[in-house]
Parts: C-alpha cells; structure tokens; sequence
C-alpha cells in the first residue's frame, strides 16, 4: 500500500506492505536507520519515536496507524543544520551515552517529557524514561542529561 | 601528582556525537544492494545426535539461495579457544537448545520463513544432563567429546580443574574460636546487550571476503574465518561497526554467525546479512556461568581471619567457550581479598546440556564474590563484628602476601575504600540503627531498611591464562590529523576516548586532531582478544609506548630544524621550543620532517609484566596487579510481598589514576545496574535445558525505576605500572553490588539469602516456589 506521512515535519510518501510494523517502515523502507530495534514486542523502547507527540514503541505501532499523522524519529531532533540540539549535547556532555543504542530512544523520550513537563524532578525523569531500557550507563547520566537541558531551557526562557 | 592537560579533565567520547544524531552505523543498519538476508535453524532437543539433514525442499522455495551445514566448512568448523569443543554449525550432535543446525540464505524474510519450516531435520534425542553436581557421575551421559579417563582435559564430562593452595586450613579451621560453613549458589546471567547479534558478509571480486561483525574481537574472528573457510588471512578481512553493548558476551555466537554468513556469501558471490531477533540471541546465546560454592572460614574470636576452604562447581554448559578462563579466575579470587594463615581452593569445570557458559563482565569474580562477601558478612554477625571493621581487620594491605603466595606492590588501596565508603554511606549510624529494627519481629507488611557491604579485589587483564599484549599505531595525516588505531576494541566502554586522551597527552597535542578509525584488521594491529578489562592498561600503554616513539620522531624533526638536539627541545602546549629560537608550530615541525624525509608514523608494542602459576602447586603470580574496591547497598523490604527497593548505594573503587572520569563513571553506574540485575531479578532460568525467559517482558533487567542514585568515587592511588599510573576499571563495578545488596537484604530481614538472585519469593519465604518449566518460549522462539 501506499502511506504518506508528515516524517521529521516532512510530507514523505511510500510504497510498502500493508501488514508491517512503523519501525520496519522507517528503517526498512524510509532507510531512517536511526530507531532501533532491541526486543519487537514493545518492551524496550529502543525503537521509540514521537506519534503526534506522543512517545511510542514503533515496534508495536502497525504503519498503516501512522497514515497521515505526524512522526518525529531521533534523526528530525537536531537543528536545521544537522548539529546536535541542547539535548543530544547534553547527552554528550553529561556521559549520558555509551554504546549508544538506546540513545535515540531515550532522547525522544526525554523530548517527550520535557514538551509535557518542561521542569521535571529527577524521579519524575526516571518515571519518564523506565519504558526505555539501558544496559550500559545505570542512567544516571541520562537522568543528568535531561535534568541540565530542562535547567537550561528554563534558563533561556527566563531570559527570553 | 603531575598536573596533566588532558588525563583527568573533562572530556566528550569521541564517537557520541553520531551516537546522539542516530547516525552511528551498527550492523542492522546495513544495507547493500543485491544483500541476501540469512536465518539458522537450531535445535529444539537439548541433546541429540543429527540423524538425517534434508534441505532438498527448502531449496526448491523460489527465492532460497543456498544452504549450509557443517559439511560446508573445512574440518566441520571447529573452532572454540582454550578448548576446541565448538563448530560453526553443529557436527553430529547438537549439545543444547538453540545450537545451531543449518543456515540458509533466500532474497526475502518471507522464503526465508519458508525454507525454515521446509528444511528436513532428523533428531534422536539422547540422554542429557542439567543438574551440575550430577555431571560427573559415572552414570550420566556424556555431553564432552573425550572418555572419562582421558590424558589430560577435558576428561568426560570434566572440563577442567583448578586449585589454590597454602598451608593446611583443615588444620586451622579444627582450632579456630569460630568458623564458619554455607554453601552459596549464583544462577546464570544473560548479558542482554541491547543490540542483538548480527554480521553481514560481502564477496570481493577477487575472492577475498568482508565480514562485518558486531564482535568483541575482530581478529579472532578473522582467525577462525580463515580457518574454517580455508581462506589465506590475506583475504579475509573482519571490520567491526559500532557495537551496541558486548559485556563479553560477543564472541563464539559471532564467530558462528560471521562463518555462517561468510561461507554463504562466498557460495552465492551476493552480500548475506544475519540479524538475530532477540528471541532466538537469548536462546542462542552463552551466559554467565553457574556456580556452586561450599564455603568454610574460621577466625580467631577477636576475628582475625586464619583458615579459608573453599569447594566450587562450575557449569559449563554445552561447550568450554572461555570458562577454563573464567573459572580459573574465579579460583583466584574465590578467598576474597584477605590474609589467611591457610587457604585452598578447589574449582570443578564441568558440562551440562544447560545452554552453554562464557565470558560475562566480572569474568568469574561475580560469582565467587557473591559467595565469599556473604560469608564474610555470616562470619561477622557470628563474631558479634562490625562487617566493615571485620573487613578491615583482615584486608590486603601494600605489600602483603596473597593466598596465592604473590607478594602486592604499594597499589593497594582497599582499606582507603572501606573508610571512604563507611564514611560517605553513613554506615555508623545506619548499620546499628538497623541492626537493632531487624532483631524485632516484624509486623505483616512493615516496611525495613538495610545496609550492606561488599568489598571485592579484581585481577587485572588476563592474569597467568595467556598471552597478554596490546599494540598500536599512530601516523601523522597530510591535514595534520593523526590517526590512531588499536587492536582493542570498543564496544560501548570509552576505551576509544581513553586511548585518545593517553596519544593527546604524550605528544602534547590537542586531542580532537585525533581519529581513531573503526577497528579493522586490515588497519589495526592484532592485540588478542578485548576481554577481561584488558583495555585500560594494555590498550592505554600500547597507545603511550605508541605516541612515546612518534614524540621522538617529532623532537628529532624539530631538533634539525633548530640546528639544536632532540633533547634540548621543549614542549609548551602543541609548540616546539628550541634554544634562543622562535617556537615551531606542530604544522611547522611536520612540514620539516616531510622536508627531509622522516616518515612521522609509529608502531608500539606493550607486554604485561611477567606472571606466573603453577597449576601443581596452586601458588603463583597469578596477576602482575588488582584493582580493589567497596560498595555500600541501602535497601528497603516489604516484609508482606518481599520486594525490595535499593534506596541508596555508594561505590569507592582503587583505579588508580583515571584518566576518562565521565567514562569511569559510566563504567561504575553501569556495572553496579547489572549487578543489582544479578542480584535481584535477572534469573536464566533452564528447565530441562530450555529457556523459560526468552525476551524482555519475561527476562528483567533493571529500569530507571530501580536504580537510586548512586554515589562514586575514586581511589587514585597511582599504579606504576598502568599508563599515567591508571588501572582497569570496566568490570568492577558489577562484581560486588549483589553481595552488598543481598548482605543489606540480610540485614533488614535478618534473614539471609545464599541463591541468586533475592527475587521475591526468597526474600519472603526463603525459598523457591516451584513452577512448572516447559519449552514453549524457546520453541516458539526458535520458529
Ligand atoms: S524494539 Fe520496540 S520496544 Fe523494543
Ligand atoms: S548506552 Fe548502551 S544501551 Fe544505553
């Protein structure tokens, strides 16, 4: 079938089957390799994308349920000129990344909560991000990460 | 200490900004034209002789392309390292379920499917063994390939052996005030990398092939390819994209994949491509090993430890994989780091049909360490001993003698981490405080807090089980760039970064003129292989020695071109001083080396100080040095349901100088995480050789949720013989946060748990509530 989607604010169309999932669309047909995926069956959020704004598991979403609506993926998080946002650089600055697969998941999510929550508790952080698994880092540097861009984006507002 | 510009300061990892774009490539996330996709189909019996293989109509399936078995690789594909138990498909009989059997390559998954549920595989289940301590009766099957009274090992189902010996603690422990006897069991433990294994195969057109492999070690990888595939190493070439978590846990599996994907690209002439889903990685998988452990200690009533006896069983599973190694280590380790009058270890490798075992971060110490920490901790409240004070009392010290007979240079720093951690955790109030909560019976459904410590000395680098070197190179670029290669990988751990800092510092260059391409064996120099923590210290000095040889050349180059000697050149930032002379910039040095025609690049070479073990005697040198540490778990548990939260935990590690702080870091939380895993909810559990958590709804590895915040530290005491004086840190971390929970656990209940993990229903009841097993998530996994 063919799907049309506003991807990374960009109205993109595709050729492809009917019965796959969102993630197997974007990686496999849309060639969007940065969603990953860790587990299929929606319990690791490797694969996490924004759904009109709405944090998902992309591995459970049917494509055909993202027909005509809005899909932000980690690669439409950065500037315009293709640098990283505040939140992919506080994701560097802080440690919060190590082998880095989980990563694009967890910024979504962390650009999920903040668009909900622009000034969340460090627990209220954990809460938001416990959908997305990380091997690696015991998340304290990812809860840093997310709690020093919701400091600093204050900040700039304050400011603004 | 010297003031370094770079070693200790703040730093980015040099692959995270692809990392946080989602641009970093990992193997899934190739994609080649003309690429076939490839599946293995694997056993479903735990053990069972291959009878009929019949891939006739699988092939016949428009879009299959070609299958294989083991017949397709020369000598069947042996291979495995220490022990060549393993092939790249299984030969005659399959050992556990999930061993692979066939693989097939087709255009599209849905032939694939097919040619799956087509392909003819005829198996006659043989008897097998999944009880450990039964694995060397006489009347089990066997599951190794050699007779029981074989020369040498393995022997039946004996894989190996190891002892530790001094003194005669029999002796001892009949005349202490108190002793001490428990036996302590840890289950297996899956790695749960977040990305499964994968590799994509790619023929050249001069018969040479390119295999990409999400593996720890590119070059054993290309060894067993050239072996298996009768290729010469020249034309095989192993190339490792950015991996998404190891933990040890890729290396055999890969090996087989990559074969398996090699051989059929070779077949074909087309690029074939496998990606395990995670069903069929856990399944398929090794594990970190089981182990049984029967511990006796005894002490003098002030408590000075005199006497330790320890008896452990390790298990295997269907294949050696690298546990001679680790259960070698956990020999050495198994006393935990105190002084004895007398001390023996006696350690049993054996085969099981329970999947099979292999290196896991901790390598062996995880396991013993839960059980020796525990004791410690059994052995204190029977003294009526503080457990940091008893810990204290009896601690490796600079200079002491080990059980092993090895005397300690003045590294140690365990007591400084005891102190520290006693002191930043709060223990001297809390330790009492909860003590005396726990003596009083519980009310249904009080909550109770605990406090608890674990302290734990680790082996650095690979120890007296093999050759221990690392190499590197280093060349200048024409855009003044230098690239820096070693043949230690980085999975996710910084090893990347570190080595770039340690070039930066030597040569007094900024570090972003650095590049570290991806491991390559084309371009990188073979360092064995990237296990055991070896990346700090044999990496790190491989990268000093290195950029040590090019600083030179750099001095000579400016010592010509100031008329002057190398040794009258001083360096101040990235400018050359010469005497009475302006300085010269690094460009403008270069550009004279090129002038008179010094090549500006360098290769070096380090070797592991000299160590040595007698497997006779149990004495030895079995470490040229240890890292030390000690961590403090605070818990609280639900005395009506059994959960328990870690509210606190606090961690004081002996690395000496750390050179990537934001790195160690990383390395501490992301170890303590999979340790608190370990110690509380990560159970592989095999019933009757199959899997029963096949996935992540089933199989749980910590969330966000239920870590707190930990607190870290280091000790930098300098190692002399680590690069500006750094240790290893990578796998320390895990190795004591499930004895300090379990011990914290202890401490609120009052009740104490010797089986990993300290799920719920232990903590209630103290025991298992038996449920029925089956193998229905491994063969619906497995489909
Ligand atoms: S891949 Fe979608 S949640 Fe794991
Ligand atoms: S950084 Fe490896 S899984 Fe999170």
């Amino acid at each position: 079938m063919k799907y049309s989607l506003l991807l990374n604010n960009q109205r993109v169309e595709v050729e492809a089957p009917g019965d796959i999932s969102l993630l197997k669309l974007l990686r496999e047909y849309l060639h969007l390799t940065g969603t990953k995926e860790g587990c299929d069956v929606g319990e690791c959020g490797a694969c996490s994308v924004l759904l009109d704004g709405k944090l998902v598991n992309s591995c459970m979403v049917l494509a055909a349920q993202a027909a005509d609506r809005e899909v932000i993926t980690i690669e439409g998080v950065c500037l315009p000129d293709g640098s990283p946002n505040d939140l992919q650089q506080a994701f560097i600055r802080y440690g919060a990344v190590q082998c880095g697969f989980c990563t694009p998941g967890m910024i979504l999510a962390g650009e999920a909560l903040l668009a909900d929550n622009p000034q969340p508790t460090r627990t209220e952080i954990r809460e938001a991000i416990a959908g997305n698994l990380c091997r690696c880092t015991g998340y304290q540097q990812i809860v840093d990460a997310i709690e020093q861009t919701s400091l600093s984006r204050k900040e700039k507002k304050g400011h603004a | 200490m010297p003031e370094y510009r770079f070693i200790g300061k703040p730093a980015d990892r040099v692959d995270a900004l692809e990392k946080v774009l989602g641009s970093a490539m990992y193997i899934a996330d190739y994609f080649v034209p003309g690429m076939l996709l490839a599946r293995t189909i694997r056993s479903t019996l735990p053990h069972a002789r291959i009878k009929r293989i019949d891939l006739s109509a699988a092939l016949k399936i428009p879009g299959v392309v070609a299958a294989i078995t083991s017949e397709d690789f020369v000598n069947h594909g042996r291979f495995g390292y220490p022990v060549e138990d393993m092939f790249m498909l299984a030969y005659e009989r399959a050992r556990y379920v999930g061993d692979g059997i066939v693989s097939i390559a087709a255009e599209t998954e849905s032939a694939l499917q097919q040619a799956v549920d087509a392909a003819v595989i005829e198996l006659e289940e043989l008897p097998a063994v999944f009880d450990m301590t039964h694995a060397l009766d006489p009347s089990s099957a066997l599951i190794g390939e050699q007779p029981a009274d074989a020369e040498g090992y393995p022997r039946g189902n004996l894989l190996n052996q190891y002892a530790v010996r001094k003194g005669d603690p029999a002796h001892e422990l009949s005349t202490c005030a108190v002793t001490l006897e428990a036996e302590y069991s840890t289950m297996h433990q899956e790695h749960a990398y977040l990305e499964p294994e994968g590799a994509l195969a790619i023929p050249e057109s001069d018969g040479s092939l390119t295999v990409y492999a999400s593996c720890q070690s590119p070059f054993l990888n290309r060894a067993n390819l050239v072996k298996v595939l009768g290729l010469p190493e020249g034309r095989v070439r192993v190339i490792q994209p950015v991996v998404g978590g190891a933990f040890g846990g890729k290396d055999d599996l890969m090996y087989q994949i990559s074969a398996q994907v090699a051989r059929l690209a070779q077949l074909t002439g087309r690029p074939v491509k496998m990606i395990l889903p995670r069903e069929e990685s856990m399944i398929a998988s090794y594990k970190r090993d089981a182990m049984q452990m029967h511990i006796q200690l005894g002490a003098d009533a002030s408590g000075r430890l005199r006497a330790s006896r320890i008896h452990a069983l390790v298990d295997s599973g269907a294949y050696s994989s690298i546990t001679p190694f680790t259960a070698w280590r956990s020999s050495i380790h198994a006393m935990g780091p105190y002084r004895y009058d007398a001390c023996h270890v006696d350690t049993d490798v054996v085969y099981t049909n329970n999947g099979y075992s292999g290196a896991f971060r901790g390598f062996g110490n995880a396991e013993v360490c839960f059980a020796i920490e525990s004791a410690m901790d059994e052995l204190a409240l029977k003294l009526g001993i503080d457990p940091i004070d008893l810990r204290l009392q009896n601690c490796l010290l600079p200079c002491d003698i080990t059980a092993h007979g090895q005397k300690l240079g003045d590294d140690v720093g365990l007591a400084e981490c005891l102190d520290e951690v006693r002191r930043l955790s709060g223990w001297q109030h809390k330790h009492p405080l909860y003590t005396s909560e726990a003596s009083k019976a519980p009310i249904p459904g009080e909550l109770r807090r605990g406090i608890g410590v674990a302290a734990l000395f680790h082996g650095i680098s690979l120890g007296a089980e093999g050759a221990d070197f690392a190499a590197g190179t280093l060349e200048v670029n024409p855009d003044y760039s230098l690239t820096l290669t070693s043949g230690l990988t980085d999975y996710g751990t910084g090893s990347r970064t570190t080595f770039t800092l340690i070039a930066a510092e030597t040569l007094g260059l900024d570090p972003n003129r650095f590049v570290m391409p991806r491991p390559d064996t084309n371009s990188a120099q073979d360092s064995g292989p990237t296990v055991a923590s070896r990346a700090t210290v044999l990496g790190g000095n491989a990268t000093r020695v290195t950029a040590e040889q090019l600083s030179q050349l750099l001095n000579q180059a400016a010592a010509d071109l100031f008329a002057c000697r190398p040794a009258e050149i001083i360096r101040h930032g990235e400018l050359f001083i010469g005497p009475g002379e302006e300085p010269a910039s690094f460009e403008k040095v270069v550009d004279h080396a090129r002038k008179i025609g010094l090549a500006l690049s360098s290769r070096g070479r380090w070797s592991a100080p000299e160590i040595s073990w007698s497997m006779q005697k149990g004495q030895g040198k079995p470490y040229f040095a240890y890292h030390y540490g000690a961590q403090v778990a605070e818990v609280l548990v639900d005395t009506g349901t059994g959960k328990v939260d870690v509210t606190g935990f606090w961690a004081v590690h002996n690395t000496g100088k750390v050179i990537f702080p934001q790195g160690a870091y990383g390395q501490l939380f992301g170890g303590i995480a999979q340790g608190l895993g370990y110690a509380l909810m990560e159970r592989v559990d095999f019933d009757q050789g199959y899997l029963q958590a096949t996935n992540f709804d089933e199989y749980l590895i910590p969330t966000s949720m239920d870590i707190p915040d930990i607190q870290g530290e280091f000790v930098e005491k300098p190692f002399s013989a680590g690069p500006y004086g750094a240790k290893n840190l990578g796998e320390t971390g895990l190795v004591p946060a499930a004895p300090a929970i379990v011990n914290a656990i202890a401490n609120a209940t009052g009740r104490r748990i010797r089986s990993l993990p300290a799920n719920l229903e232990r903590v209630l009841l103290g025991r298992d509530l038996r449920k029925e097993g089956s193998s229905t998530a491994c063969k619906l996994g497995l489909k």
